[in-house]
């Protein structure tokens, strides 16, 4: 198993430290899976995490100048570990002046990816940072668990096909709305979608506001499109796409 | 006559009439008083104006005064001492105004000397009692209750127009003012304790290793560390160095990132290894310095040697002197029957002790006694270490002492006041 991964263009750096500190927000530990053109962010759904989930996708030409790596074994060219997502965006936070930043997987006493860093200083003149992350390889057992979740069909949910999205939280004292117009729907992708709904029909689910607010609060790619589906009464999923990269956030409805 | 050290002419005061029986201190005897009218009884510092008696004793006075930017200073050195300890001594003397503080297990400890032309007016002086013997202001502030008074201090730089300082031994309070724009005048009076500020002895001069570098470049290195790491290593060689995580038990997946950083003898001012060493000591204590010395635009100077030897942190300025001494974690486990922790002695307890204390303070230029330092339970109470000041001074040169007056008796027990709750 071998990865080996060189950043030299300070935007592709900056901009893969923001999903870093993105994800980093959204989950404690996280599976990083490599694949000979993509890198995943993914958080499987679990009860302690409340049932959220979150798959992130980058395809790693956009941001690798070099990139290599060789999988499990020849018919599973993949890698899958778990980290700390704080330890690897607090590491690449120090790379901000960087000239060149090395990504590798090592095994120093155990397995870590090893991220370098050749850090240009006032006087020009190079300095080394290494920081030596600690992961844990993922047996391929559990692969299966980690896989690309299916986009559901939904039904749009206080939001409807009209693009109307309505954000209402209740108490006992107050009850607060908040109506989105005019958005857009994106077309469905079944054929079988119930053409009989009618468009101005609202779908709903109810969502830990707390997991809502830390998926919103998370975020620091603007994205350039995001998409909420409404599965009614079971959860909330939200994808957005920023040019390359896009992340989907599974909220399940409350019991 | 002999003047206080003050940049300042006086503006208002009663001057001339000497305080004491006898002036012959030489320590700021003047006094001013705002409304014109000096009352015998404070003039003379007793508690009780008793009409026609002659006045028991003087008390140990400061007073101090500096302008916004200069606060902005004075503020993040507190900031920077907070970092050491929750207690904070302000010491005057001829020198000028030290802030000192010391943790709880004496393994750190930071003075912050301000010159007296650092302050717009200083005024200090010693008490004496009766009998002739003198005694500075042992004040000791809480953390707590100064810090906040010096929080935000950008804002405290940009508003400020004066700040003042003012307190005497016989008051149970020190009184901060800030005069502030739009005629806004903010009082605060905190609560000390009377407490003999504790002084370390380093000489630091006759370290192997010094090291003189910005402070932004070790701000950069420090950075790397997380605050969950509490003690980083640095490594030097004549060809580099290296600042990194300290890795003490062997590392497993649950251990946090293990960062270094290598640093070229080009980027340091001054670069001196006289012998290749690696020493590990507490983060926090450092980063308090960094605070501070990105105030000033100083450079800072590291002086060290071996593991177990402490290591000194210093800023030299013209208005200001600023030394952080911090305990290392020593190598050998032999170091267990040694003292744990900055040994410290206390003048005031035996007068044997005083004696010998000061007169081995003076002469000794030799590099002090070894400190190490155990990551074990840091419980290491005053009590426990001072009822050690026997056994230290036979075993060799203690290296903290109780900041004395000239004189070299005790002072008598009269002058002492009660401990005052703090604040």
């Amino acid at each position: 198993m071998k990865f080996r991964a060189k950043i030299a263009d300070a935007a592709c750096l900056n901009h893969f430290t923001r999903v870093s500190c993105m994800v980093a927000k959204l989950a404690r530990t996280c599976t990083l899976r490599i694949r000979p053109h993509t890198l995943n962010f993914i958080l499987a759904d679990s009860a302690a995490g409340g049932g959220v989930s979150m798959w992130c996708e980058l395809p790693q030409e956009n941001f690798f100048s070099e990139f290599q790596m060789e999988g499990v074994s020849e018919e599973n060219n993949e890698i899958y570990v778990e980290l700390t997502a704080e330890n690897l965006s607090r590491a690449l936070k120090t790379a901000q002046n960087a000239r060149a930043l090395k990504v590798k997987l090592t095994n120093k006493h155990f397995p870590c990816l090893t991220v370098s860093i050749e850090l240009v200083s006032v006087s020009s003149s190079s300095r080394m940072v290494t920081h030596d992350i600690p992961v844990k390889v993922i047996p391929r057992k559990l692969w299966k668990n980690l896989q690309e979740p299916a986009v559901p069909d939904s039904d749009i949910i206080e939001a409807n096909l009209n693009g109307d999205l309505n954000l209402k939280i209740e108490s006992e004292l107050v009850s607060v709305t908040t109506h989105f117009k005019d958005l857009g729907n994106p077309p469905s992708a079944s054929e079988n979608e119930s053409e009989d709904r009618s468009p101005e029909q609202m779908a709903e689910v109810q969502v830990d506001i707390r997991k809502f607010l830390q998926f919103l609060a998370g975020q620091q790619v603007n994205p350039t499109r995001g998409i909420c589906n409404v599965v009614s009464h079971k959860m909330v999923h939200f994808d957005l796409l920023h040019e390359d990269v896009s992340l989907q956030y599974f909220i399940p409805a409350m019991s | 006559m002999t003047r206080p050290l003050c940049s300042q002419p006086m503006r208002k005061g009663v001057r001339g009439r000497p305080l004491y029986g006898e002036a012959t201190s030489g320590e700021g005897v003047e006094v001013e008083r705002e409304g014109g009218v000096l009352e015998a009884s404070e003039g003379v510092g007793s508690t009780v104006p008793v009409l026609g008696t002659q006045p028991v004793r003087a008390a140990a006075m400061l007073k101090c005064g500096m302008s916004g930017s200069q606060v902005k200073v004075f503020g993040k050195a507190i900031q920077a001492l907070s970092r050491v300890s929750d207690e904070l001594w302000l010491d005057p003397s001829e020198k000028g105004l030290a802030l000192r503080s010391v943790n709880s297990c004496r393994s750190a400890y930071g003075c912050v000397l301000f010159s007296p032309v650092f302050f717009q007016h200083y005024h200090w002086s010693t008490s004496v009692e009766v009998n002739g013997t003198k005694s500075n202001l042992n004040c000791k502030l809480g953390m707590k209750s100064i810090l906040p008074i010096f929080r935000c201090l950008n804002s405290l730089e940009r508003n400020v127009e004066m700040c003042k300082i003012f307190t005497r031994s016989d008051k149970s309070k020190v009184v901060i003012q800030l005069f502030c724009r739009h005629g806004i005048k903010k009082t605060h009076n905190v609560c000390f304790q009377e407490s003999q500020p504790l002084q370390v002895l380093f000489e630091k001069n006759t370290c192997s290793n010094i090291l003189m570098i910005q402070p932004r470049v070790l701000a950069e290195a420090i950075v790397l560390f997380t605050s969950s790491q509490e003690e980083v290593t640095l490594a030097v060689t004549p060809l580099e160095v290296c600042i990194k995580s300290s890795t003490e038990e062997s590392m497993d997946l649950n251990s946090s990132v293990y960062s270094e950083m290598f640093v070229g003898p080009h980027e340091f001012e001054f670069f001196q290894i006289g012998v290749d060493t690696e020493i590990t000591f507490c983060c926090k204590e450092l980063k308090g310095m960094l605070i501070f010395s990105e105030a000033t635009h100083a450079p800072i100077t590291m002086h060290f040697d071996f593991p177990g030897k402490p290591l000194a942190l210093s800023i030299d300025h013209m208005l200001l002197e600023a030394n952080f001494i911090l305990a290392t974690l020593a190598d050998e486990p032999s170091r267990a029957s040694s003292p744990q922790s900055l040994c410290l002695s206390q003048k005031r307890k035996r007068s044997d002790l005083a004696v010998s204390n000061s007169k081995v303070g003076k002469k000794d230029n030799k590099a002090m006694e070894s400190i190490s330092r155990k990551v074990a339970p840091r419980n290491l109470y005053a009590d426990e270490i001072l009822s050690n000041i026997s056994t230290l001074e036979n075993s060799g040169s203690p290296i903290m002492k109780r900041v004395n007056s000239d004189t070299e008796e005790e002072p008598g027990s009269s002058s002492l006041r009660k401990v005052k709750e703090k604040h």
